[in-house]
């Protein structure tokens, strides 16, 4: 079966997705769940009655069309629901509830119904919406400060001259390659952002769920053609002679992948 | 509903003047096998060598350098596979590229089961193999390269003449998958000294299930197939002579119309990038700028777009009559994103984000236009479906 081979029903709630959207208020909790890295993330919203009734719920998805397609039919199976038996609700049931999905796509119903079991969990452990979408940016002046990981990368010394730079004067040295920098502070964001003065790629890596810099520096990053990782922690450097990739451990998903770059700045 | 076709990497439309140059090779006296002693089975022989001729032609290679095969992917096994084993005792070490085809990566994956060691070169931000490291991972071991002449996704083109002179009388064989090229770039074996080349007739208009795979004069190659010993002993099977006749009449078309018809899809696929990038915010060009030469294959826009997913917005591009592709892991069988993506440095995210429109000989300015009804409001509602966009955009 293509992977696009989608029921009548997985492509309607994907062509009209209902409950699309943010809620807001004292009785809502967000559920997220997913991750870019993989393809899809969700958010799940419920505003939750006194008696324990999901009144309204809204979504929004990053993902391919089952990915949207399942969000919408979460939203719709569960609404005036109490909230334990929306607890019921399974991945297997939206499935069903969308006439089938592709093997290959199950995972993504698992993660309507675990975006919305997460959001029934946060709404009863008091986790406020704010802080249950973490990686979004912060709307208030308060970015609450980023959780720091030390970085330790093994063999970096190995490659200081050979791509790794621990300092940083000729900017210009760098045209046309793949540069990450590490999240040092301002000093180093600043670098990163004049960096994409000399070439089309420049990545800001931050262990934490914003890059630990201040507020006027991050809003010049927003603003900025720098590509922000963040949750992210380098853990080994590879490449015969000259770095070449950057092995990462994703802090939120807790696995591990390799980033391409030629040159990794960390600034002391 | 009428649909915009702007997926000529996947597959092309049989020209109409192919199919006709076709049809006398199913019935009359023209079907015949080229083996046989008889008039019918002479007459085959003689269309089968005529055809040899004319495709040679176009490739600037010999006719006796042209075996015809099924379709790239088995010239691909031939050159590889065949390569690697006949020439075992000289070494085991084989170098490919990470910017490769996955039918080369397979292969190469059978190889290392089968005993020898392979290693990737890798690829620069816009997907350029670089010579540099290339050169510094051939080893005393090592017997055969393969870079794909252009890659059939990002349509980064490869600097195949300084890999090819670099490797000549080294005895080192370089093979080149050049499907993706053909067509679109000159590809003449006079003037590059290359081993091995995988060729498919569909990337010039002709048929599917017909390719060729060019042996350059003294390389040394062993069959994979077995059987009555047709085309040189490397490909045995009788010839499908039908579709070897359309291969033919297709690289004719090509040849007397290549440079108006790269020109002409060159200006479309300008035009598309032009207006991608201006209208829709937060859209990058993967792959080499457009107005390198030869940098970038002259047909190929491949897109991402901050804040949605590859699988999305195909399919909502086929709902608005726009026949598209991607990169994205949720549209591959593996669920995994591309390679190539990944290897020139994007994230996972950003990998997903891709689509790619690859433009071809029936393709006009209308096409263009109808992508650019259809794709920013594609655009615009994925995102505000997105819980990503806000994040990216410098609001």
């Amino acid at each position: 079966m293509k992977s696009t081979q989608y029921s009548e029903k997985t492509l309607d709630h994907f062509r009209n997705p209902r409950n699309v959207g943010t809620l807001e208020g004292a009785n809502v909790a967000v559920g997220r769940v997913g991750n870019p890295v993989c393809g899809d993330m969700m958010d799940i919203y419920i505003k939750v009655t006194d008696d324990d009734r999901i009144e309204d719920i809204k979504f929004q998805t990053f993902g391919c069309g089952s990915a949207v397609a399942t969000s919408s039919m979460v939203t719709e199976l569960v609404i005036g629901m109490k909230l334990d038996d929306a607890l019921k609700v399974t991945r297997g049931d939206v499935a069903d509830a969308l006439e089938g999905l592709p093997p290959i796509k199950m995972h993504c119903s698992n993660l309507a119904a675990d975006a919305l079991h997460e959001a029934i969990k946060n709404w009863r452990e008091g986790v406020k919406p704010e802080d249950a979408t973490q990686t979004r940016v912060d709307k208030s002046c308060h970015p609450r400060p980023a959780e720091v990981v030390k970085v330790e990368i093994s063999n970096l010394a190995d490659y200081v001259g050979k791509g790794v730079y621990t300092q940083l004067e000729d900017l210009a040295e760098l045209a046309g390659q793949r540069v990450v920098v590490l999240d040092t502070g301002d000093a180093a964001a600043q670098k990163a952002i004049d960096l994409t003065d000399h070439t089309g790629r420049v990545v800001l890596v931050t262990t934490g769920k914003e890059p630990s810099v201040s507020s006027a520096v991050r809003s010049a990053l927003r603003l900025s053609d720098v590509k922000l990782l963040t949750e992210a922690q380098p853990l080994e450097l590879k490449g015969e002679g000259e770095l070449e990739r950057i092995r990462v451990h994703d802090l939120n998903e807790d696995e591990e992948y390799e980033l391409t770059a030629d040159a990794l700045v960390v600034l002391e | 509903m009428d649909v915009t076709y702007a997926d000529y990497q996947s597959s092309r439309p049989v020209d109409q003047r192919v199919v006709d140059a076709m049809l006398p090779y199913f019935g009359g006296t023209a079907f015949g096998n080229a083996a046989s002693l008889h008039g019918v089975g002479d007459r085959a022989t003689a269309a089968l060598e005529d055809a040899r001729g004319r495709v040679a032609a176009l490739f600037g290679a010999e006719p006796r350098e042209i075996v015809f095969t099924s379709g790239a992917t088995e010239a691909t096994n031939i050159a590889l596979i065949g390569y690697a084993q006949r020439n075992r005792r000289k070494g085991d070490h084989v170098l490919i590229t990470e910017a490769e085809h996955i039918s080369v990566l397979n292969i190469a994956k059978y190889l290392e089961k089968n005993g020898f060691k392979v290693t990737r070169a890798p690829i620069d931000l816009y997907g350029r193999v670089n010579v540099k490291k290339l050169r510094a991972r051939i080893t005393d071991e090592t017997i055969l390269v393969s870079v794909g002449w252009a890659s059939n996704e990002i349509g980064t083109v490869q600097p195949i003449q300084e890999i090819a002179e670099m490797l000549a009388g080294t005895g080192v064989a370089l093979h080149t998958d050049a499907v993706a090229a053909e067509g679109l770039l000159p590809i003449d074996m006079k003037a590059t000294p290359v081993s091995l080349m995988s060729l498919s007739a569909n990337e010039i208009y002709g048929p599917r299930g017909v390719g060729a795979l060019y042996v350059r004069a003294g390389v040394q190659v062993a069959p994979v197939l077995l059987g009555g010993g047709q085309e040189r002993g490397l490909r045995s099977g009788t010839e499908d002579l039908a579709s070897i006749a359309g291969f033919a009449a297709a690289a004719d078309i090509m040849a007397a119309e290549q440079p108006a018809e790269v020109a002409r899809i060159r200006a479309l696929r300008d035009r598309l990038v032009g207006r991608v990038l201006a209208e829709i915010p937060d859209s990058h060009l993967n792959g080499a700028p457009i107005d390198t030469p030869y940098g970038r294959l002259p047909n190929n826009a491949h897109f991402r777009f901050d804040g949605v997913e590859g699988e999305a917005m195909v399919l909502s591009l086929r709902d608005l009559g726009v026949a598209a592709a991607t990169g994205s892991a949720c549209s591959s069988k593996t669920l995994e994103p591309s390679h190539t993506l990944i290897s020139c440095g994007l994230l996972h995210e950003e990998a997903h984000g891709s689509l790619e429109f690859t433009f071809g000989r029936f393709s006009t300015d209308d096409d263009v236009d109808r992508i650019m009804e259809a794709l920013p409001p594609v655009i615009q509602r994925l995102r505000a479906l997105s819980p990503l966009y806000k994040t990216h955009s410098p609001a």
